[in-house]
């Protein structure tokens, strides 16, 4: 037999990897549990997560007022405490026993403390306390009042001091109250909102876990309709690692080009969020992303042996990984080895890639690190795809090979008897 | 009558070994049940094991380079939460640093703030928080605020000396109203005592789901239900009830686990005592498994009932509310979050676990827990039905 050239070799595999893309676009789209993890999830989760993050932040927090003063002053603080976005005024208690029993029946989460001697320490030029005591089953209970009552004192307290001074024009009033103005700026979070920090992790997080799911369910699949429990088939076609690998990964970043635009550019506009992302920086980015989780999730596919243990699997993860990637909880404060653990996940650069890019307006300059980290995962996890799909076809190979040889022995065997 | 009273024993021993055997004969049990919740444990205490996050890295802009403007950074360095890691020339350079995620923040101080502030022509100073990492954000925006009123409460009080006022006649002019804040059982800020006392029950939930699904589908994929129902005598109850009684077994004595470990070893706030959170958790155990009935109930299909728990168990974390509240969430969205264990054990452990109140004040919740329990009981002959005759579909 000729030797085949390395030309026939380049053009037959070129031809496999192709067919091999057909055949998984194919089965991709007749497979309801396929279709389920990468049309419907991606599709229906994040309106899920938009609806319930929607209104962004916490508005009117029921408080208590227990006002042992009754003066004017406390009225005004009170009042203008009222006043504010965050806080809502539920009731007023004349004592702190009644409150307690109100925030017990969670009528309110929160409880304003004005003294008996607060208007009299003003008066008399001492400085006055008046306590807040919060419900801590939700941080953001806590913020909105401590910010609420903050604000309150220091615009009463810039009133009052104003006027002790004795100025004589408005000037000097200004002056007295703020030596040293100061503004601040929350940046690329302008409203501070809940839905705006978390939505755009939660959208990479869940290209990453549906890919998983996805192609863990569909290598299950090809196991359990296989002859061997083997991930690869027997096929003329399924010869080279290359062209499988390539063939597959080919097909699903096809489909998942279109729904990254779906989940990444269309979702965000729905409910709002920021995107003052550069488009081409979006884009490129997005490369290395979907090939490492592609990669990443064929090379973890090699542990699923039936089609629905993905599911058991993987979906608790999305959890621990949204936590590890550093958005919400602060990267500086994570423990080195979660921090190591944390770079064998496409999800945590993407995450940190992608909301600098679409949050914060960063190039891929700023996001450098990110970038070449997401590549290098590229890399690796194709090496390895290769090199378990390379086991994978030996040791189909192998088991055609032993079937054979065990069919050939038992012809031989067979055919003895008839002669003897 | 006697004897069929035996008979049903029996038989219910046999499906309880039936389990036992199953459970061993994969490890992928061993690893929803045991492994998964106990790393998951393991994971989210000691990511968080700081409690609060200190010396977040921030940055400044000094454009004065004056001694006002050195002594208010150094004062900002010195605040536990913040760390100033790096000085910019600009502000331009600042953001960068920000976009490139090596600070939270930047304080900026203009040219000319000393001199300004002396000659009393109102120097403005700002700091800049990044909002897309909300607690550092939020966190930093306190520290930096403070030190922004700080800095003008310092030049009003060196003229305040002049003039001859004593320090506490100085600190109540310049603060004549303070705010005294009290967080009730959590003095500390805890963020680890604030999420991990919901998020590693719900991990555990999750996982019940799941294991009660699969345990139940794949018997009706491997189409080995009837065996399973006839060992049970032909009682769906009987067979149901041996299957699951070995996996509540191992569920709560995680749950105990985890009790233990959070309350005990960690010392988390638990102002109720113990066994309030043990009864808590038996009854998440219990009503985490009759949900998954319930899912593979009304989906019979494996694929459909695992994906039907996935979502009901990955919606919990969010919906339970608590790390955004439900009161902020769409009215439709209040009612829904009813529908979840997961809120129910959260309203529980916070009334009991964190504020230490009587169990009377949150009586509803543990009825909500006790009707998920008793809701499989809906859908059991539908069960049944599906086990006889469901044939499974890829």
């Amino acid at each position: 037999m000729k030797e085949a050239t390395f030309k026939d070799k380049i053009s037959e595999g070129i031809h496999d990897l192709f067919y091999i893309w057909k055949r998984e676009f194919q089965t991709t789209f007749r497979d309801q549990g396929v279709l389920i993890f990468f049309i419907l999830v991606p599709l229906m989760y994040p309106l899920i997560y938009g609806f319930i993050y929607t209104n962004e932040v916490v508005r009117e927090v029921p408080v208590i007022v227990v006002d042992d003063t009754h003066s004017s002053l406390s009225r005004e603080f009170i009042r203008k405490v009222d006043a504010t976005a965050d806080v809502e005024i539920k009731t007023y208690c004349s004592n702190m026993e009644e409150a307690k029993q109100l925030m017990k029946e969670r009528k309110a989460y929160g409880l304003i403390y004005v003294p008996s001697n607060f208007s009299k320490d003003i008066a008399l030029g001492r400085q006055t306390k008046v306590s807040i005591y919060c419900d801590m089953s939700g941080l953001l209970y806590y913020k909105g009042i401590l910010l609420s009552a903050t604000a309150v004192s220091l615009d009463m307290n810039k009133n009052i001091k104003i006027s002790r001074a004795g100025n004589t024009t408005n000037r000097q009033d200004e002056i007295t109250a703020h030596p040293i103005e100061y503004d601040n700026v929350a940046l690329f979070n302008p409203q501070n909102g809940f839905a705006a920090f978390l939505i755009p992790a939660v959208l990479i997080l869940l290209i990453q876990q549906t890919l998983l799911l996805g192609i863990g369910l569909s290598a299950g699949t090809a196991r359990e309709h296989n002859r061997f429990k083997d991930l690869v088939p027997i096929n003329r076609h399924y010869n080279g690692t290359l062209r499988i690998v390539m063939g597959k990964g080919l097909s699903y970043f096809m489909v998942y080009s279109i729904i990254s635009v779906y989940v990444l550019c269309v979702v965000p506009r729905i409910f709002s969020l920021n995107q003052i992302g550069h488009p081409d920086a979006l884009i490129l980015f997005m490369l290395p992303y979907l090939a490492a989780c592609i990669f990443f999730a064929m090379t973890a596919s090699i542990a699923i042996r039936n089609r629905e243990t993905c599911m058991l699997i993987f979906v608790f993860t999305s959890v621990p990984l949204l936590f590890i990637s550093g958005i919400s909880w602060p990267r500086a404060a994570i423990p080195p080895f979660w921090k190591y653990v944390s770079y064998i996940f496409p999800s945590t650069f993407g995450i940190n890639g992608f909301v600098r890019i679409n949050n914060m307006g960063a190039s891929l300059n700023e996001i450098s690190t990110e970038y070449k980290a997401l590549w290098i995962q590229a890399g690796v996890y194709f090496l390895t795809t290769c090199w378990v799909y390379r086991w994978q076809i030996l040791r189909s190979r192998k088991h055609v090979l032993d079937r054979y040889r065990e069919m050939k022995a038992k012809q031989q065997l067979s055919s003895r008897e008839i002669t003897d | 009558m006697m004897e069929t009273k035996q008979k049903k024993y029996t038989s219910l021993g046999q499906v309880m070994i039936r389990e036992c055997k199953r459970l061993v004969s994969r490890p992928l049990y061993l690893f929803c049940m045991v492994i998964a919740p106990m790393f998951c444990y393991i994971f989210f205490t000691t990511l968080m094991g700081s409690g609060l996050p200190t010396d977040l890295p921030i940055g400044a802009v000094d454009l004065d380079n004056s001694s006002t403007s050195r002594s208010i950074l150094r004062n900002l360095d010195a605040f536990e939460q913040t760390n100033i890691v790096a000085r910019y020339e600009s502000f331009d350079d600042a953001r960068i640093a920000m976009q490139r995620g090596d600070i939270y923040g930047f304080f900026f101080i203009p040219e000319d703030l000393a001199s300004k502030a002396i000659s009393g022509r109102q120097p403005r100073i700002s700091f800049y928080t990044n909002n897309s990492y909300l607690i550092a954000g939020s966190l930093l925006f306190k520290d930096m605020k403070m030190m922004s009123e700080l800095a003008g409460g310092a030049l009003s009080r060196a003229t305040l000396y002049a003039k001859g006022a004593t320090e506490e006649q100085a600190i109540a002019i310049l603060q004549p109203i303070v705010i005294d804040t009290h967080p009730l059982n959590n003095p500390w800020l805890n963020y680890s005592v604030y999420l991990c006392n919901t998020l590693v029950p719900g991990i555990l939930m999750i996982l019940i789901f799941m294991t009660t699904v699969y345990s139940i589908g794949v018997e009706i994929k491997d189409r080995t239900a009837r065996e399973w129902l006839r060992l049970g005598n032909n009682s769906i109850y009987i067979s149901l009830a041996g299957k699951l009684i070995p996996q509540t077994i191992v569920f709560f004595v995680m749950s105990i686990f985890y009790n233990t470990y959070l309350y005990g070893y960690l010392h988390f706030p638990c102002n109720s005592g113990i066994l309030p959170m043990i009864f808590a958790s038996l009854l998440l155990v219990l009503a985490s498994q009759a949900c998954g009935v319930v899912m593979i109930g009304t989906f019979p299909t494996l694929r459909l009932g695992l994906s039907f728990a996935s979502l009901w168990g990955v919606i919990s974390f969010s919906i339970s509310g608590f790390s955004f509240p439900v009161m902020a969430m769409h009215p439709v969205l209040q009612g829904l979050s009813n529908l979840f264990p997961l809120r129910h054990y959260f309203l529980i452990y916070v009334d009991q676990a964190l504020n230490g109140y009587s169990m009377v004040y949150s009586w509803t919740n543990y009825m909500a827990l006790l009707l998920f329990i008793i809701l499989p009981f809906a859908v059991m002959q539908r069960l049944k039905r599906a086990l006889i005759y469901y044939k499974y579909m890829p």
